[in-house]
């Protein structure tokens, strides 16, 4: 039954069985949306746990990259007398790569793993079986909530995560170094661009990076055997393959929003 | 039974709700006009005639010490005369009516602000009034203009040819960089070798055949694109008639000038000379 | 009991199984299976671990497919179902999971509430009724705001069998009902399945290996090993009908038709003795 086990097969030839598998997953999820309307309570509930839930990690750790970030560049941008620059330097960076990538590798962490160990567990106790059992789809009931509720809640989270950045950035440049209030707001509002850096930047790039972990989690508490074992290993395996996902889904973004 | 579930509800709506106030909040505060309101101000015009790199929201400052910011900057149809609102605070009603609003620069990189210097007259800019004397941007960020305005590649592929110029100096000058007339890449560097007797460096500037037409007696200069760029080779052409000629070799060189020097020149004297070489670099 | 086999389907025999024939893994579940299940009767389906008594509940119900074979549940062919089909003719089967499998997620209620709400618009005093009867009929209705891992097993398993007959199936199917349970618990559910089935008729089976149990609710037995019916008849004689694997199994010796041994090569070769293999 151990078929996640270290077997003599081609690594490359996993990988890419995986993948493929995590694509036709992806139709069956798809699939399954008009039937997971009915269960719209369902995905409010998920919306609550990777979404609301969340938010105390996020928020603390915009706080802290905000706050981190400014401090950084304050002292390099010192060096050329150019500190005036770092409100929006911070602002552009947390919008354009820091906000929706940070935001992305802390949801699958917390919420990406919560979903794995739990469909993962339904498995393993036969509550998946049950729900077929009772005429209720699984993938409807379990799989596509928490990949909408994923999807809905990472954008938002985002956006949470960089205003509390710029907070952060403030708090630390503004009360903390000095730098002119007006300034560091005359900057920023002067450089960001709402289309390119909110709208591209922030949401979209939080959108595609919302799928794909809600995907890889969900996918993975569905494929993996129903033991502890076997749910200890997709959790280890849904932190990896997200972490690689978005990295890699963040430069093939950037390179064609840009 | 309703009861865990309304409270999902409502706790998922606030969190929804949360996500859209910042979104709103990036969108608006850090991103386009949001006006910031510290306390009552009066609005007081002034009118420049180049505002520079001047934006909305920037401070406002008499002696160095925030009175507030400019409110908005409007182009009047038909005139090419900036009118810029400051928006002053309530505190610092006292302002002479000959006072000067200049626009500075805070530190060489740094961003414009608008600098009042008092007058002596006893009559105070009203609500609504005018400062009619200004200073328009200084010439410092048109000599900056020149150096940052440095850039692109050489066009063409149509043959070339060589012209020799020897330097004192040539800092961080190698192979490739560009040469520029005018601000406009004309050619390239082709080498660069130090002169075994006469202890200088010797460059060989490849020039494109189209610019077949440059004085003999043009000069040409080691000079850096940007206060930390990297450094180029600009021909500022002379006044005979003949034209440089393959193999010619140009005898007025101005060699690399440490960036502390270049700095403090355009810094102390803002010479005739700087300003036409400044208009060159803008194009 | 033998002559309800003959039967139609569609009025004493409730699920025909024909020629059922499954391989998962390269090793053969069920080799050309007939069973016959009489309707309103409790059978059991007896037999040694591994022979698949679970995968053949899993494919009645339809989650899973025989590689050849029909099974037909009330005249329907299962594998022929659409989805749609499907999940209405598992409306009407109740199933007992052998680890109750009740959600976490929810509570007693709610667990029992489940399949209301999903396919009725039931108003709430209704549902509400509905599941404090059920919940009542197994004994627990003062469990009802308790969350699964409150309960005990043999409560969790009452929870799970009020859930299965939320809807009043006209099948209900127990895996291992009987596994981890206190003599009272198991004479708890032995009372609940007796009950169900002679007081609504609804037709049982009761997926076991606890003899004791099954001789005192079992209509009909059938053994099944190696993928096939080995021995089927009434409980109180099928013990007695003299072939070896009913002997085995029922007399629990260790050895016999059934195998000690899981299928391997020659012993001595394997250790190594070279010589011994000749």
């Amino acid at each position: 039954m151990n078929a996640r086990a270290p077997q003599p097969r081609n690594v490359l030839t996993q990988s890419l069985a995986q993948i493929g598998a995590c694509g036709l997953f992806l139709l069956t999820l798809l699939a399954a949306v008009p039937r997971s309307f009915r269960y719209l309570r369902e995905t409010i509930r998920q919306l609550w746990f990777v979404g609301a839930m969340s938010l105390t990690i996020i928020m603390v750790c915009g706080l802290f990259v905000g706050m981190v970030l400014m401090l950084q560049l304050y002292h390099v941008l010192s060096i050329f007398g150019g500190t005036s620059a770092s409100g929006m330097v911070v602002a552009l960076s947390v919008y354009r790569e820091l906000g929706p990538v940070v935001t992305a590798l802390l949801f699958a962490g917390r919420a990406g793993t919560a979903v794995t160990a739990e469909i993962g567990l339904m498995r393993a106790t036969d509550q998946i079986s049950a729900m077929e059992m009772m005429a209720v789809d699984p993938v409807a009931y379990v799989a596509t909530p928490r990949f909408l509720a994923g999807l809905i809640a990472m954008p938002l989270l985002s956006c949470v995560f960089c205003a509390m950045a710029i907070f952060g950035g403030h708090l630390v440049g503004v009360t903390w170094l000095g730098i002119d209030n007006g300034t560091f707001w005359s900057n920023m509002t002067a450089q960001v661009d709402v289309h390119t850096d909110i709208i591209n930047g922030v949401l979209l790039k939080s959108l595609a990076f919302g799928a794909v972990v809600s995907l890889i989690a969900v996918f993975q508490g569905f494929t993996t055997p129903p033991t502890s074992e076997g749910v200890a290993y997709a959790t280890t395996r849904t932190v990896v393959a997200s972490s690689i996902a978005i990295l890699a889904l963040d430069f093939v973004l950037t390179a064609f929003l840009m | 039974m309703s009861q865990p579930r309304s409270s999902y509800a409502v706790g998922t709506g606030l969190f929804i709700v949360l996500g859209f106030a910042a979104l709103a909040y990036l969108a608006t505060q850090t991103s386009s006009v949001a006006n910031v309101r510290q306390g009552d101000s009066y609005v007081v015009d002034a009118q420049f005639t180049n505002i520079g790199q001047l934006k909305e929201r920037a401070p406002v400052k008499v002696a160095g010490v925030r009175v507030g910011q400019v409110q908005s900057i409007t182009l009047q149809p038909g005139r090419d005369v900036a009118e810029v609102k400051l928006s002053i605070d309530k505190l610092y009603d006292r302002i002479p009516q000959d006072s000067v609003a200049t626009i500075f620069t805070s530190g060489l990189l740094g961003d414009q602000y608008v600098g009042i210097e008092y007058g002596s007259a006893k009559q105070v800019v009203a609500a609504g009034g005018t400062l009619a004397r200004t200073k328009s941007t200084q010439p410092l960020e048109e000599m900056l203009g020149k150096f940052f305005g440095a850039g692109g590649v050489v066009d063409n592929v149509g043959g070339s040819y060589a012209v020799k110029a020897s330097f004192t100096n040539v800092g961080t000058l190698s192979a490739g960089a560009p040469v520029k007339m005018a601000g406009v890449v004309i050619g390239s560097v082709q080498s660069v070798h130090a002169d075994p007797v006469k202890l200088n460096a010797d460059v060989v500037l490849s020039i494109d055949k189209r610019y077949d037409a440059i004085p003999d007696d043009s000069s040409a200069a080691v000079f850096t694109s940007g206060l930390i760029g990297s450094q180029y080779v600009a021909i500022q052409p002379g006044g005979s008639p003949d034209a440089l000629k393959d193999g010619d070799e140009m005898i007025l060189t101005q060699s690399a000038l440490q960036l502390e020097d270049l700095i403090g020149k355009f810094l102390v004297n803002g010479s005739p000379s700087d300003k036409k070489d400044a208009g060159n670099g803008n194009k | 009991m033998t002559e309800t086999v003959r039967a139609t389907p569609d009025d004493a025999t409730l699920v025909r199984i024909r020629g059922l024939t499954t391989v998962l893994g390269g090793k053969t579940i069920f080799d050309a299976l007939d069973l016959d299940i009489p309707r309103g009767k409790i059978t059991s389906i007896m037999g040694p671990s591994g022979t698949g008594k679970t995968t053949l509940l899993k494919h009645i119900t339809g989650q899973m497919y025989a590689d050849a074979g029909s099974i037909h549940v009330d005249g329907r062919n299962v594998a022929e179902l659409s989805r749609d089909e499907l999940y209405k003719l598992r409306e009407g089967v109740g199933y007992l999971f052998q680890n109750s499998a009740l959600l976490t997620d929810f509570d007693v209620f709610e667990n029992v509430a489940f399949p209301l709400r999903q396919h009725t618009r039931l108003p709430e005093v209704l549902i509400r009724n509905l599941v404090l009867m059920k919940l009542q009929a197994v004994g627990l209705r003062g469990a009802a705001r308790l969350m699964p891992n409150e309960l005990s097993g043999g409560m969790a398993r009452r929870v799970a069998l009020a859930r299965a007959i939320v809807f009043d199936p006209q099948l209900i199917l127990y895996d291992e009902p009987f596994v981890g349970l206190d003599p009272v618990a198991l004479n708890q559910v032995i009372k609940l399945i007796l009950t169900l089935n002679r007081t609504l008729g609804i037709t049982s089976v009761v997926v076991s290996h606890e003899l004791a149990a099954v001789q005192r609710i079992a209509d009909h037995v059938v053994l099944l090993s190696n993928g096939k019916v080995v021995a089927q008849g009434d409980p109180a004689t099928i013990a007695d009908d003299g072939s070896p694997w009913t002997r085995q199994f029922f007399g629990g010796e260790a050895d016999g038709p059934i195998p000690f041994r899981y299928p391997a090569g020659d012993y001595a070769t394997e250790l190594g003795f070279a010589g011994a293999a000749k």
